[in-house]
């Protein structure tokens, strides 16, 4: 009875889909217009899986381009490798009255390799803007894609991008009764609609409707944890003929140890020779791997080559040995395999990358879709310690803001196991300056400036570390905000032991860094580090304030002035404390010594919406004090 | 008996002579594995040891005559940020719709570097590791990375494509942003064909060395000599870009070879393709791709007589015309002199090149009975004209040029925001050449009087309760009202835009907004706003109140930050930036301490800054203008503009005092 009640609704949706043909831009819904430069009339997705090496896509979808903004939403992009089929392109475009205009197949499209960045990349797109310049115009459109494969299913996520008002949108799978699958619906009004069809297949479907289109907001969390979507992972599957199964993060884990990581990890004799003598000499295994690692960085450099098995199976370890390079994956393996040499545990780690936003692994819902790089875990007693394997300077040990803070999948030999790496606060990452000036009766700014930074900071001076002298002058130039900066000299070192620093001292002078008029002298009091970003004011906000990584900036300047002069001005105290951070200046002038400090907190974390505001005058009140104008006068 | 055996000494001389050109493959020494530093540029992260490439045109197989084109190179890598100069990629072009790419063989490469012990090791490509990747329809790469690289290690590798694109004749980099030690560049051309040969930049061939080859080609019985020339250049330093620079091309030595005329050896007809402007001028006439698509105006009488009906002087049907193409047209973002889809089938579907849309705006305003021409020029970034010898490929963008009455009108209708006779950015770039069907063509300079201006006027009061209100008034003229539509129309509404405008400054209060002239584009963009500002938190408790009168975008830091420069500076076009702040004071309130008046000056007029103070009643009116008259500022003048900037940054530094009476 109940399946008979589904198949009449599904009747119902598919007359009600054939029924709207209708695009006339006048009819779009008017609370859907605000912010919106394109409004999805219609789209079915639907996903069957025919067999564990055939799954078709049906892709339905119709897009109404209110401006020229919305163009871009109109571009219809279809990645494939060769493992996909391409078939039955075809579509329609309408004018703002709903009138066909145009029609078009797949003849029109372009296929092009979307692997740039890369030496190797399998993936490609076909794709196709048509070209209409009356607005607002219609394009409607389907298309069939099949895929060899059921690991991976795109997930649905119907109003993702900026600009973008949904009409209606549906998502159906279909599969045999015995494909059994796993699917987490996220900020999903309504739940699935689980039944079966004609053909006594299963199908579970979702729709949504009259999404508005999301506008920016500075401060916002990651898309997926406030848009609506579905994934789906499968139970059993076959890819690139691989057959598997898992139901958790477990048994995934060790389906990709098993079949895409096994003997991959072979060195040639010498090589392993050459790293017991290297590390021969050293007792303390964590010593022990930074020798290892720092000899792997020496040796290899990175490159992305996306090859085997779909892009997921690292190049063999002898491979990376003789040709010292490799991408993530590869240069993980590789340095698992010395470290094994010297007999040190390690574990080949699947996260997702970025500095935005720390994107966790979901605890709750398994599948192979969700990352996109690879890091190392090296789980020493007491103190498990994790390296990224594709830079070449980077300390051991050391993650920075690429892969910090987030849930990863470690490949243990007990299986797949969710980590979290480590996070770095507000209190670890400091950029901290100390500077003591003289200003001579010209306003010639002379002295020297020492910074240290750490934490995430510990990077921020890794692109002038390899360059000449006169280059790093130039760079250093652009980084600070003082006019006619002429540096005498500059010195940056880099300690990389477990708790890295960089530190920089320039001696420097800069003329004309004060200014006399009318009697009085004129300089701003913030030299190095003024904050010019104020997050534009957002009516009725939406999303809660997300922050993503603290940090500190802590500043302390020492300028001798020329005798006998005094402040014009009350001279500037802020003191300003909130949830989301702090910031504190004082300024004090004793004799010929005026001192400036300032501290800058802002704290991660994620907060009500409602303390938006606040942050937007938080960030204002720091600009307005990093602009002050110290103003002195001659005492009489 | 005596030729052949002469011949044959030649031919073991010239085979000789050209194998001692290129250096030998897969050797290294060791003085360059000990390398530690590249002594006329110790700051270089790689060196360019020795460069070899070599230009032919021969008989491959089946009478097929290809172009073949062959690179050597060997790189000494001090450390790893030169590692990306060890990943190669070979673009191949293919320009008919089949799938027949210019073709790669030959490809070896190989690293040579110290292993573990110190020992020099030698580590090649393995082919398998080479990765041929189809781009798109055009274009097609094959891409590798040498094995083995690590600090301190040498490379080496050569390839060599086939092409049959004889007007494609590879030109040659000599400078790259890597210093070189040595670079040559062979080329053999048989009499059959003439190309012109012309060197960019401002380096000197170290060689420059040209020799007859005879009987070096030869196809079903006709042969012909060849001119063997070499070009070599020695010690070339990187080259370095800087900020405000208009297109690295214009200033990295290279050299370009344009095909001047040929004659087919299959039948022996002469085809002439370049060689003065009167010979380009015919070809462009003749080409249905340009002078094709000009005369089409059979396909356009009918569209056009709706458009100018009613209309009676040229320049409102001129306007008319070009409004109509710029909102027929969608551009589809290829550029280029040659039409890609032709007029006909880029009208019926809306989409079209920037050759198939100018020059149809050309045909439509001749048939309207205008005198317009098509000006061929080459964008900012690709680099300025020769004007020495005509060379077509120069060329890579065409715009239609209109003239009414003495008046020149120069369009592009490819970009609906632009008004009439305004070119957009991208093509300011010295000159243009005039073409028409029926008269010689001839250079136009197109640094045309395009400024860009804007006008900002506060005109606010003092309340007691520390805001000031009143009104924003914001005129922007020219090129500037160009990029301030196109500001706001990134923005689905004008209310939308007010509202980031808003959002932006968050001091700031829009309680009224309007915008002028939003859509009539040859109109300046006003924008006027009632507005309330924050600026005093606790009037009654200070006597004193200051004031910085460069309220609006006053300057802070200064952009230019070299010592010295090499490259002239290019700012695009001249322009000119009016603030004025009127302020009204409550009557409690008297200015203690006025601005002073100052007036700075860029040396041989090439720009002005000035600020002057009018005491009112109660009141203040404030203006300060900062003009840039040149579009470009040569090297020798950076000095003065970077002094011109630090003069008005610390003039700006000066506060007012308001005293409570």
């Amino acid at each position: 009875m109940r399946s008979f009640i589904i198949i009449c609704c599904f009747i119902a949706i598919s007359t009600l889909a054939k029924a709207q043909q209708n695009y006339d831009a006048s009819l779009i819904p008017k609370d859907l217009l605000p912010y919106a430069s394109s409004v999805v009339r219609n789209e079915e997705i639907t996903i069957e899986v025919k067999a564990l090496d055939n799954t078709v896509y049906h892709v339905k979808k119709a897009i109404t381009v209110l401006n020229k903004n919305g163009d871009d939403d109109a571009h219809i992009v279809i990645y494939h490798d060769k493992n996909d089929v391409i078939k039955n392109v075809k579509g329609v475009v309408y004018n703002e009255f709903g009138k066909q205009i145009d029609k078009f197949s797949e003849s029109k499209f372009d296929d092009v390799s979307v692997g740039s960045g890369s030496l190797f990349d399998s993936e490609r797109a076909e794709h196709y803007l048509p070209a209409v310049t009356s607005y607002p115009y219609t394009i409607a459109y389907e298309y069939e894609e099949k895929s060899k494969q059921t690991l991976n299913f795109d997930p649905w996520v119907p109003n993702s991008d900026l600009g973008i008002a949904v009409e209606k949108s549906s998502f159906n799978f279909i599969c045999s009764p015995g494909f059994n699958i796993k699917y987490k619906e996220s900020n999903l009004p309504v739940k699935a609609i689980i039944g079966s069809n004609a053909q006594g297949l299963k199908t579970y479907s979702w729709q949504v409707s009259n999404l508005k289109a999301i506008k920016y907001e500075p401060f916002s969390p990651y898309v997926r944890n406030y848009a609506s979507s579905v994934q789906i992972a499968p139970e059993k599957f076959e890819y690139y003929a691989l057959k598997g199964s898992y139901t958790n993060w477990n048994e995934l884990g060790k389906w990709i140890s098993d079949k895409l990581m096994a003997n991959r990890q072979e060195l040639p004799f010498q090589t392993v020779e050459h790293v017991k003598e290297i590390t021969k000499d050293i007792t303390d295994p964590k010593l022990k791997a930074k020798k290892i690692y720092e000899y792997m960085q020496a040796k290899t450099h990175y490159i992305s080559v996306q090859v085997g098995i779909g892009g997921y199976q690292p190049f063999l370890a002898a491979d990376v040995d003789q040709q010292s390079y490799g991408d993530c994956k590869a240069l993980v393996n590789y340095t698992q395999a010395l470290l094994k040499a010297a007999n040190i545990e390690s574990y080949y780690c699947i996260v997702k990358s970025g500095r935005s936003f720390n994107i966790s692994l979901q605890s709750d819902f398994a599948s192979m879709n969700q990352a996109d790089h690879i890091i190392l875990c090296v789980p020493f007693k007491n103190d498990t310690t994790w390296a990224d394997c594709t830079s070449q300077t980077i300390p051991f040990g050391y993650l920075g803001d690429f892969t910090d803070n987030r849930t990863v999948l470690a490949l243990t030999p007990e299986g797949g196991k969710l980590l979290r790496t480590p996070k770095y606060t507000a209190q670890e990452n400091i950029e901290s300056r100390k500077a003591d000036f003289i200003i001579n009766a010209a306003g010639e700014l002379s002295g020297t400036m020492t910074t240290t930074f750490k934490g995430t900071d510990y990077e921020d001076r890794d692109d002038l570390i390899k360059e000449p002298k006169s280059e790093q002058y130039k760079m250093e130039q652009k980084k600070y905000p003082i006019n006619n900066m002429d540096i005498e000299s500059l010195d940056i070192k880099q300690d990389k032991s477990f708790d890295p620093v960089t530190t920089e001292t320039i001696k420097l002078n800069a003329r004309d860094y004060a200014t006399l008029d009318n009697g009085k002298f004129y300089f701003l009091l913030n030299p190095a580090n003024r904050e010019n970003y104020v997050p534009k004011q957002v009516r009725n906000r939406q999303n809660n304030v997300n922050i993503t990584r603290g940090y500190t900036e802590a500043d302390e300047v020492t300028y001798t002035i020329p005798d006998g002069y005094r402040l014009e001005k009350k001279a500037l105290e802020v003191n300003i404390n909130k949830s989301f951070g702090n910031f504190t200046v004082k300024m004090m002038l004793k004799g010929d010594k005026l001192i400036y400090k300032r501290k800058f907190q802002l704290i991660g974390g994620t907060y009500d919406k409602d303390v938006y505001q606040d942050l937007v005058d938080f960030y204002q009140s720091v600009v307005d004090a990093d602009e002050y104008n110290v103003v002195l006068v001659k005492i009489n | 008996m005596k030729k052949p055996l002469l011949i044959f000494f030649f031919l073991i001389f010239i085979s000789g002579l050209s194998s001692a050109q290129d250096f030998p493959y897969g050797a290294t020494s060791t003085q360059e594995m000990n390398m530690k530093n590249y002594a006329k540029d110790t700051s270089a992260h790689a060196v360019v040891l020795q460069e070899f490439g070599k230009s032919r045109i021969a008989v491959v197989s089946d009478d097929n005559i290809k172009l073949i084109y062959e690179y050597h190179v060997k790189i000494k890598i001090f450390d790893s940020k030169a590692f990306d100069k060890g990943t190669i990629q070979i673009p191949v072009y293919n320009n008919s719709d089949n799938d027949s790419y210019e073709s790669v063989s030959d490809i070896a490469g190989v690293t040579y570097y110290k292993d573990d012990n110190g020992f020099t090791q030698k580590v090649e490509l393995e082919d398998k590791k080479i990765y041929p990747v189809k781009e798109n329809k055009h274009w097609a790469n094959y891409k590798f990375a040498l094995p083995g690289l690590r600090n301190g290690c040498v490379i080496e590798y050569k390839y060599k494509i086939e092409s049959p694109y004889f007007e494609n004749f590879h030109s040659w980099h000599f400078q790259d942003d890597i210093p070189k030690v040595y670079s040559e560049y062979e080329v053999h051309i048989p009499a059959f064909w003439n190309y012109n040969a012309s060197l960019k930049g401002f380096l000197k061939l170290s060689k420059n060395k040209s020799e007859l080859e005879s009987k070096c080609f030869e196809l079903r019985g006709s042969s012909s000599d060849c001119s063997l020339i070499s070009y070599g250049m020695a010690d070339i330093p990187a080259f370095i870009e800087d900020e405000y620079m208009t297109s690295p091309k214009n200033f990295l030595s290279a050299i370009n070879f344009e095909l001047v005329e040929y004659t087919s050896p299959y039948d022996g007809v002469k085809r002439r393709v370049t060689k003065e402007w009167k010979d380009i001028d015919y070809r462009l006439k003749t080409e249905p791709e340009f002078g094709g698509q000009l005369k089409r105006k059979g396909l356009l009488k009918d569209k056009i007589t709706p458009i100018i009906a009613g209309k009676n002087d040229e320049l409102t049907k001129a306007k008319a015309i070009y409004q109509y193409w710029q909102k027929w047209f969608k551009w589809n973002l290829y550029t280029g002199i040659w039409s890609v889809d032709g007029v006909g089938k880029a009208l019926d579907t809306h989409s079209g090149s920037v050759a198939d849309i100018n020059l149809s705006l050309v045909t439509a305003l001749n048939v309207a009975g205008l005198n317009a021409e098509a000006v061929l020029l080459s964008t900012r970034e690709n680099g300025a004209l020769n004007t020495l010898y005509p060379v077509i490929g120069d060329f890579n963008y065409v715009v239609a040029k209109v003239n009414i009455g003495d008046q020149v009108y120069m369009l592009d209708a490819t970009d609906p925001l632009l008004p009439f006779g305004m070119l957009p950015f991208k093509c300011l770039n010295d000159k243009g050449r005039v073409f028409s069907l029926d008269k010689p063509s001839y250079f136009m300079d197109l640094s045309l009087p395009q400024r860009e201006k804007s006008n900002y006027m506060l005109d606010v009061t003092l309340q007691d309760d520390g805001k000031l209100k009143g009104t924003l008034t914001n005129y922007s003229t020219g090129y500037e009202a160009y990029k301030r539509r196109s500001a706001i129309k990134k923005f689905n509404s004008v209310d939308e835009y007010v509202e980031n405008l808003n959002g932006k400054l968050s001091r700031w209060k829009i309680l009224k907004s309007e915008i002028r002239n939003l859509d009539s584009l040859d109109m300046p963009v006003s924008e006027l706003y009632e507005v309330e500002i924050d600026v005093y938190k606790k009037m009654e408790e200070n006597n004193k109140l200051t004031f910085s009168p460069y309220y609006l975008n006053k300057i802070i830091t200064n952009p230019l930050k070299l010592n010295e420069r090499s490259y002239p500076v290019d700012m695009g076009m001249a322009s000119e930036d009016r603030y004025v702040i009127t302020l009204h004071l409550p009557t409690q309130y008297t200015v203690e301490t006025p601005p002073q008046t100052t007036s700075i000056s860029i040396p041989n007029g090439g720009g002005r800054y000035m600020a002057s103070y009018e005491p009112g009643d109660n009141s203040f009116s404030f203006l300060y203008v900062t003009q840039f008259s040149k579009s470009v500022y040569s090297a020798e003048e950076y000095p003065y503009l970077k002094e011109f900037f630090n003069k008005i940054i610390q003039s700006q530094k000066t506060e007012m005092v308001f005293r409570k009476k």
